[in-house]
């Protein structure tokens, strides 16, 4: 007899196993945040919003209220619900294409404005559901379905440092943050910083998570493994980028 | 200050972004997203000066799909959350309105139509009857109210709240450059003395309780695995859509019993019209009038029956025909001629139609 | 337009830069008729009216260097007012007046206490004018009434009533002074012509 390992109790078990492929990163990201939500005590308080991409699967994953919005729309979806109704603990989860292409000038202006709302995105580099496009968040000359030949970073850019631009945006009560589900016990004190932040009232927080797509790399777990752990950090660093308080230790 | 906006009915004398900012408070609105576009500007500056004194919340967005999304999570918070955008802006804002579509959302929206396409002008137009009664990704689960002055702008402000969390259609006011601009005199008034009950709002996330344990979440979606489950979810829409269709349409109809022409408009451009049917009627001459007050859905009963009896339908709007589709697609297979008047983005005169009219008589 | 009839050099500068729809433009050559000098926008020089029509006339901005009268019209409250401070010299104007023009049918301005509140966010006004009206359902008493809350609002706020004004015919009706002993100006409209 085998012993599965303890599901969070927020999680919806009648929605187990989940819906994501076999090595995904997501169920990794969503365990980090069952665990949070669940220490932290918000799972009646919680309004979960996904975005269009893998994300999306995530609509009945929790027994937490969810609203699963349009691509990229999410942001805005939990900023009109947390503006409307302030005691509700909102997350906005994403992916990478959500977050940092179609819905960046939302992402741009939340944090500009200080929403008080918690962003998590899981990067992957790719656009996974529609098939392995080239993302805001490819690495250079990594291939992808729309960069049959690697990324050119000479025709289309470096890839997006999503926690570094909100850090540079956000002034103090921030909580930002790039963590990897290699590390997940950190990750998960990342997430639940990231909740604390919204839950006293700061500021926004923000909390990227380096995530994995074996499906479309094209990957064993070995080289999935290999990509995220060490080829992944060499351009996103993991670590927090900005904590509520340090700016006044700073000036200390 | 006191609690209530509007104490006792009284005349006075505003534009009609001002009207819609009253009525908005009047109607309880809660929160109020949005994105400046001329020419609702007004809207937005008024409510942002009357809000703090009733309690009420403005959010400046960064462009009109924020403002949409944001006007879906104030709703699905239990808020009666509403925006305000034109031309350009109601092209984004589809994009929300289809959420709001899939998901039965109570978003109330005040279109001041501009001319288009694009940028154009932002007076006098009535060129977006197509987007607002049919954008979006979709087939048009909206209420459409278009106004034709001051009064009904307060009026069908005040009724969008209550409707909108009634039957839970995303719902419209659709007025244009030229009344949001205009000062004109109405009567303002608080809605409960008038015995007007208001629809109260309720969450769709947040509800009392935790998940799984006292009770189920509330799990939003819009998207759907197979087509199947989509053409299900699509029947219950169209069965309940057709069912308030029947206690939603509204229209203003005269003189059409005997009339050999009965002259069709909506909006800003059925003042003229109202003018001329009536100038019409005082030279002997068998001319109605009918104004259909919802475009979304239409009160298509009453056009049918007419459309069966008179000899001409002049069709008179600020647009190249969009009001016209609308009309024809329900009359399909009747008799009557339909003589079009189209001035796209113009203004139109009582003395224009009243020519037009004797021109086909 | 009664200074233009005593033969003096009257300007009328449109500073209403909010709500541009109701703006001098239109009605600029029949005003120019009466010899008056009108300082706006013509509707063809202007681009994207409205979007981009809150563009102040340059010459607007030199106005007050203008010789003989000049007459601005702002609107738009205590947000119009600031307008004012654009104007080169408005400072240094010794013989400029600010009248506040106030229609108790406005909601924003319908009783004593908000006409007060309202006319303190001004700043410093030299004298009111009763200007009360519904439009074109304007009767002899909703003036008068009209008069009445702005005579007391006026005392309030230690300021002289200027004028009653009317449309001609209601003017007329009314007499050559109001209820308060106010003087009434007849005003002969031009606006319903600018209506696009």
């Amino acid at each position: 007899m085998t012993v599965q390992p303890a599901m969070p109790k927020c999680w919806r078990p009648e929605t187990k196993p989940h819906k994501f492929c076999p090595g995904c990163g997501h169920g990794l990201v969503l365990k980090a945040l069952g665990e949070a939500i669940d220490e932290l005590g918000i799972q009646d308080r919680v309004v979960f919003g996904c975005d269009i991409g893998c994300s999306l699967l995530a609509w009945d994953f929790f027994n937490v209220d969810s609203i699963q919005t349009h691509h990229g729309r999410t942001t805005p979806v939990m900023t009109g619900v947390k503006r409307a109704n302030p005691d509700l603990i909102c997350i906005a989860y994403m992916g990478d294409g959500g977050g940092y292409a179609i819905g960046s000038q939302h992402l741009v202006n939340a944090a500009a404005r200080n929403e008080k709302i918690t962003v998590i995105l899981a990067l992957n580099t790719v656009y996974a559901m529609t098939g392995g496009q080239m993302a805001p968040t490819t690495m250079p000359d990594q291939k992808a379905e729309t960069a049959p030949y690697g990324r050119n970073v000479e025709e289309t850019g470096y890839p997006t440092q999503g926690p570094e631009m909100v850090a540079a945006i956000t002034r103090e009560g921030a909580y930002v943050a790039r963590g990897t589900t290699a590390n997940l016990k950190q990750l998960k004190s990342y997430i639940k910083k990231a909740l604390q932040n919204q839950m006293e009232g700061r500021g926004f927080s923000f909390v990227e998570a380096l995530s994995a797509c074996p499906t479309n790399w094209r990957t064993n777990a070995e080289k999935t493994w290999n990509f995220v752990q060490k080829e992944m950090p060499k351009y996103f660093k993991v670590g927090e980028k900005k904590v509520p308080g340090a700016e006044e230790k700073e000036g200390q | 200050m006191s609690e209530k906006l509007i104490t006792e009915e009284k005349r006075v004398f505003m534009t009609g972004n001002e009207v819609v900012a009253w009525a908005a408070v009047a109607a309880g609105a809660e929160i109020m997203y949005g994105y400046p576009i001329t020419p609702q500007n007004e809207i937005m500056h008024y409510w942002t000066r009357l809000a703090p004194k009733y309690n009420r919340k403005f959010l400046q967005t960064e462009d009109e799909l924020s403002a949409g999304f944001t006007t879906v999570g104030g709703v699905m918070a239990g808020r009666k959350a509403f925006t305000a955008t034109a031309g350009p802006g109601n092209t984004l804002m589809q994009e929300p309105m289809s959420m709001a579509e899939a998901m039965r959302l109570p978003t109330v929206t005040i279109v001041q139509q501009r001319g288009g396409p694009s940028t154009a002008t932002v007076i006098y137009s009535q060129q977006e009857v197509t987007m607002t009664t049919f954008g979006g990704n979709g087939e048009g689960l909206r209420i459409v109210y278009s106004t034709a002055n001051h009064q009904e702008l307060f009026d069908y402000t005040i009724k969008a709240f209550n409707v909108a969390w009634k039957y839970r259609f995303p719902t419209f006011v659709l007025g244009d450059g030229y009344q949001a601009k205009m000062r004109e005199s109405l009567t303002v008034y608080d809605p409960e003395q008038k015995g007007i009950e208001f629809v109260p709002a309720e969450p769709y996330v947040g509800k009392p309780g935790t998940p799984g344990v006292d009770r189920e979440p509330g799990h939003y979606r819009n998207t759907y695995n197979v087509e199947e489950e989509l053409y299900e979810v699509l029947q219950g829409y169209f069965k309940d859509y057709a069912k308030m269709a029947e206690e939603v349409a509204e229209y203003q109809a005269f003189d059409t019993e005997d009339a050999d022409v009965v002259v069709l408009s909506h909006g800003v451009v059925s003042r003229g019209a109202k003018e001329a049917v009536e100038q019409l009627r005082k030279e002997g001459k068998k001319v109605g009038y009918f104004r259909p007050i919802t475009l979304r859905p239409l009160p298509e009963k009453e056009l049918k029956e007419l459309a069966g009896k008179a000899k001409k339908f002049l069709i008179v709007e600020s647009a190249q025909g969009q009001f016209a589709k609308l009309i024809k697609d329900v009359i399909y297979g009747a008799s009557v001629e339909i003589v079009p008047f189209f001035k796209p983005g113009v203004g139109i005169t009582t003395d224009e139609i009243v020519g037009k009219v004797n021109e086909i008589l | 337009m009664d200074l233009a009839r005593q033969n003096r050099k009257v300007n009328l500068v449109d500073l209403d830069i909010v709500e541009p729809c109701y703006t001098l433009r239109p009605i600029k050559k029949q005003l120019a008729e009466q010899n008056i000098n009108v300082i706006a926008w013509e509707t063809k020089e202007t681009v994207g009216l409205g979007e981009a029509g809150n563009i102040i006339k340059p010459a607007a901005r030199w106005a007050l260097l203008n010789e003989g009268d000049v007459i601005l019209d702002i609107g738009y409250g205590v947000e119009g007012s600031k307008t004012l401070n654009l104007l080169e010299g408005v400072d240094k104007e010794p013989n400029l007046r600010i009248y506040a023009v106030v229609n108790i049918s406005r909601p924003m301005t319908s009783t004593v206490d908000e006409i007060v509140e309202y006319l303190k966010q001004l700043g410093n006004i030299h004298g009111i004018i009763n200007n009360t009206h519904l439009g074109d359902e304007t009767t002899p008493e909703i003036v008068q009434n009209g008069a009445k809350v702005v005579a007391e609002a006026a005392e309030v706020l230690q300021v002289p009533v200027i004028a009653t004004t009317a449309e001609r015919s209601v003017a007329e009706a009314i007499g050559k002074q109001d209820c308060m002993g106010n003087m009434v100006r007849p005003l002969d409209r031009f606006m319903p012509c600018t209506l696009w």
